[in-house]
């Protein structure tokens, strides 16, 4: 049989024809989803567009101004397997300076390892030097990190941001979201070399939402003039914690917050404990002793059963539930009818544990009327055990119920008329104390005066009172109280004519291991002031403490005051009456 | 023979892939001038590759009309002198090389063009014209002289004359493409030619032993084969990337201009590759399309073959046959996975002016040579006994006509 070769290439070809055809079904058709995917594997270019976090201003005046900012720093990175590792040490190590922290043996000990950091948060200036070099094998990789043009100021109330971008503590913490924004996301097809198309249907650009920048209202000046008081008076008193707090009564705003000894957020790995990151001014409460007689009296004026001429029989000494309750002057010349003025003068624990027996419409007992009224001006009108709202991390502290379960209600009640056996923290004790002095209206504590956006200082509306706490003659009769017990003998001609300031001392044992120390005690003092005649401008509050120290409230916290007092009158201007 | 009309569907074919070439590259040039750019900081405008395929497919026209009208009598004289030109412009190329001559152009230790001012020709292309032309030649002679059987008159010069076109190809240019087309072309008319089929058999079975030996002595070779669409093949990205073009075309193709690949991920996209770019913008349909076109056109090529009573003229048109089929086979092939990568253009359609200008040429020959076919097929005989037969009947037969 004759072979027709001409054939047989015809058919080798159709052959050959008929395969390639397969292969391209299995390629196109039966397998076209798993191509598919590959492609966008290798074809997508997905990029997070990360969104600027806020900065953070502090009032100067009328004008914000930046404390906390954003600075571009950078990863000087070395590749040794193309770096010259006779070139480069001799030319970096100069440029770098004390910022190199790699040694260069390490870095060309291992080839492979292509990705060595020898210089972290380098500034612009010495990267552009770096860059300037064009080193083979060298990198720059930016990165935004915080700055602190005012240093350590205010460091409690700011908070840091960590390695991971996240805030903590401070206003970098309880704001983080709003400070954060909102990162973007870039999805799109890209060629080879990472650059974005235009080809395919579904690219998605959502760009970043930047965070806020937040000013607050706090004055820059004040608040660094009060951290040097405080530092001073830190040292005159010998005490190693003060914090102290500055408020506006009239619309609850704060004007300076501030905690001894603080830290530098710019370097806020090293500090002694966590402790020095607490701001305990919001997130540390504790009791204020007897400054609560000032809320005591108030509800005792409001229910109208006492005035400051109203007289209880002072033993120095009274029983409730059989425990004593002592006063801590125990002068005999002061036992028998006295006023609740003079009480309040020297802060008699008998008189207050008198108001709460008047409240319950009894003259010898505790009663559960009293307890409910006491319980609701404490914690319905005054807030205390509860959070303020201030834009801070607040720990709310603890305020027994009226009828709470727990082992001597009665005396546990009349340890609250002077501030024990509670929880409460500065901002709220300050608040409440600012309602009493300032016509009777409960403003929501707040640091945040507005935004700052496109360059613009944005500033949030004036909240209104939150509500009435007292009514205005009770306001009126608490300020009058307040001026009298610290002019009445303590204030030694420090309040100069024409003004008019008022406040009252705590002392009060702290507990050490569940029960309370004899030889550890913490001061406090909150005042008002303002010119004579007129609402008070402004209220500042002072603790002073410290481990295993007595600190008294007139002994420590009350010289405190003094000095904050005049420098705030100072620089609030406020001017005495008839001037 | 009484000259008659020319195939036009081979024409037409022919006109229609270089159109779809065109188009192609038209709207992938600036996405590879954009690569090229951003890794050679080379400046080519966008539409500069266009006008290159443009401009190569004018000069390619111009081949395949003059070769349509050179005395196809004349082209059966020159065959020697072609095939010597080719070589002599091999020996150059390799002399140029080695003394490091910029009219060398070598790519990765392979030198493979010549640079004339401007002008860059590859050798390897009039190589594969010339041995057409002079194996269609010797095989012709030494079969009408009934010495196709002898081991001096026609194997030895057979063996020696492939054998050198081989090494300079392989070896020397390192164009393992190229070699394949020259293999298919050899074996193509030495089947055609009438040997017996044992001679044949064991020239397949030489052939096979001595790529064995090269791919065994070669341990780049014998990796490259053993890693064949493996992963740590060097090869396997250029494929992975291929396929990924053709898979993601599905059956209608995501249009052109639309292509993802060609912006840098496949390599060679407008060149070798060209191929898997068009199963990525055409699809499945547009693949199917263009291999149709290239099969009617090459079974059109076989056909003007078969029906050429001449000897010599019939085995030109085989060479060239075999020259086409193996670009277009070894091509699709290595862009779907079927065989190993092996560089070697896609006829008309790939980027490049000396393959497309030869191809045209060479098609140019084919239309003429198609306008001298007979009605009857060939008498298709093998040598052994009639050898004073098929002598006596081929001249007989040209003076009937």
């Amino acid at each position: 049989m004759k072979l027709n070769r001409n054939a047989v290439l015809k058919a080798g070809l159709l052959l050959v024809v008929a395969v390639i055809i397969l292969k391209l079904f299995c390629i196109q058709i039966v397998e076209h989803e798993e191509w598919v995917e590959k492609a966008a594997a290798q074809h997508t270019l997905q990029n997070v567009l990360l969104a600027k976090r806020g900065e953070i201003y502090m009032m100067d005046g009328d004008e914000p101004v930046a404390v906390v900012m954003n600075a571009t720093v950078y990863t000087v990175i070395v590749d040794p397997m193309l770096a010259s590792e006779e070139e480069l040490p001799e030319k970096l190590t100069e440029v770098l300076g004390e910022q190199r922290i790699a040694e260069w043996e390490d870095v060309f000990a291992d080839k492979s390892r292509r990705y060595y950091v020898i210089a972290k948060n380098v500034e612009r200036k010495v990267a552009e030097k770096v860059a300037e070099a064009d080193l083979a094998g060298v990198w720059l990789q930016s990165d935004t990190k915080r700055v602190y043009p005012e240093g350590t100021l205010a460091s409690t109330v700011l908070g840091f941001v960590n390695a991971d971008g996240v805030g903590q503590y401070g206003v970098e913490g309880a704001m983080n979201e709003e400070l954060t924004g909102v990162n973007g996301l870039l999805r799109t097809v890209k060629d080879v070399n990472n650059v974005a198309l235009s080809i395919g249907g579904d690219n998605i650009k959502v760009p970043a939402e930047d965070g806020e920048n937040i000013v607050l209202t706090i004055d820059r000046n004040l608040q660094y003039k009060v951290e040097k008081i405080l530092e001073q008076q830190a040292e005159e008193l010998g005490f190693k914690n003060i914090s102290a707090l500055v408020m506006d009564p009239r619309t609850g705003k704060v004007l300076a917050m501030a905690n001894l000894p603080g830290y530098d957020p710019a370097d806020f790995g090293n500090v002694m404990s966590a402790e020095d990151y607490i701001n305990h001014v919001v997130e540390d409460p504790y009791e204020p002793a007897s400054v609560c007689k000032t809320f005591t009296f108030a509800a005792g004026l409001e229910y109208g059963v006492m005035t400051p001429e109203k007289t209880f029989f002072n033993e120095n000494v009274t029983y409730v539930d059989g425990w004593p309750i002592k006063n801590s002057t125990q002068k005999a010349e002061l036992v028998g009818q006295i006023s609740m003025q003079t009480a309040l003068n020297w802060s008699m624990n008998t008189g207050s544990t008198q108001v709460l027996r008047w409240l319950g419409g009894s003259e010898s007992e505790i009663l559960q009327q009293g307890r409910e009224r006491l319980y609701d001006y404490y914690y319905n009108h005054f807030g205390l055990g509860v959070p303020t709202g201030i834009e801070l991390i607040e720990s709310p502290g603890v305020v027994y119920g009226p009828n709470a379960e727990i082992y001597g209600i009665d005396s546990t009640y009349a340890n609250m008329t002077f501030g024990q056996n509670m929880q409460v923290t500065m901002i709220q004790v300050a608040s409440a104390f600012s309602a009493v002095v300032n016509g009777g209206e409960y403003f929501a504590p707040t640091i945040v005066a507005g935004k700052v956006v496109n360059g613009e200082f944005v500033e949030n509306e004036q909240a209104e009172a939150v509500r009435r706490a007292v009514s205005q003659e009770t306001s009126a009769t608490m300020r009058e109280m307040l001026y009298n017990t610290r002019t009445s003998f303590r204030n030694n001609g420090v309040d100069a004519e024409g003004y008019y300031v008022g406040g009252k001392t705590g002392t009060a044992q702290m507990i050490k291991d569940g029960a309370y120390s004899f030889d550890e005690t913490v001061a406090t003092y909150v005042g008002f002031g303002g010119t004579a005649g007129e609402l008070p401008e402004y209220v500042i509050m002072v603790r002073v403490w410290e481990d295993g120290k007595i600190a008294g409230g007139e002994a420590q916290a009350l010289p405190v005051f003094n000095v904050l007092k005049a420098c705030v009158q100072d620089y609030l201007k406020i001017k005495p009456a008839g001037v | 023979m009484r000259k008659h009309k020319s195939d036009r569907v081979i024409g037409i074919l022919t006109i229609i892939l270089l159109g779809i070439g065109v188009v192609t590259i038209y709207a992938i040039g600036p996405m590879r001038a954009n690569v090229m750019n951003s890794a050679y900081g080379t400046s080519y405008r966008e539409n500069y590759f266009f006008l290159q395929q443009l401009r190569n497919v004018v000069l390619a026209l111009v081949a395949l009309v003059v070769a349509f009208k050179v005395p196809y009598a004349w082209v059966k004289k020159i065959g020697k002198w072609v095939l010597g030109l080719g070589l002599l412009l091999c020996v150059t190329l390799m002399i140029l090389a080695m003394i490091r001559s910029s009219a060398a152009t070598c790519e990765l230790g392979a030198c493979r063009w010549l640079n004339f001012g401007g002008l860059s020709l590859q050798p390897a292309e009039v190589l594969k014209l010339g041995l057409v032309l002079y194996l269609a030649d010797l095989i012709a002679r030494r079969k009408a002289e009934g010495k196709l059987e002898s081991l001096t008159d026609f194997w030895l010069p057979f063996a020696v004359i492939s054998g050198v076109s081989l090494v300079f190809v392989v070896v020397v240019q390192k164009d393992l493409g190229t070699g394949v087309s020259l293999m298919a072309i050899i074996l193509a008319m030495l089947f055609m030619s009438g040997v017996k089929m044992w001679q044949f058999g064991v020239t397949l079975l030489v052939i096979f032993l001595a790529g064995g030996v090269a791919i065994l002595s070669s341990p780049h070779r014998m990796e490259r084969l053993l890693t064949f669409n493996s992963a740590e093949s060097s090869d396997s990205y250029h494929i992975e990337n291929a396929l990924i073009a053709i898979g993601t075309g599905g059956f209608w193709g995501v249009g052109f201009g639309n292509s993802v690949q060609a912006t840098g991920y496949l390599p060679e996209s407008i060149n070798d590759s060209v191929f898997a770019v068009m199963g990525e913008t055409m699809g499945f349909v547009g693949l199917v399309a263009v291999v149709m076109c290239f099969t009617v056109l090459l079974l059109r090529v076989l056909k003007v073959a078969n029906y050429l009573q001449d000897t010599q003229e019939s085995l030109i048109v085989v060479g060239i046959f075999a020259w086409a089929t193996a670009h277009v086979v070894v091509n699709i092939a290595s862009m779907t996975g079927l065989i190993p990568l092996t560089g070697i253009t896609l006829p008309l359609l790939s980027y490049g002016g000396t393959s497309m200008l030869f191809m045209a040429a060479a098609i140019g020959l084919v239309l003429q040579l198609s306008c001298y076919t007979s009605r009857e097929s060939r008498v298709e005989e093998e040598v052994s006994s009639n050898t004073s037969k098929a002598c006596k009947q081929s001249p007989k037969r040209r003076l009937q006509v």
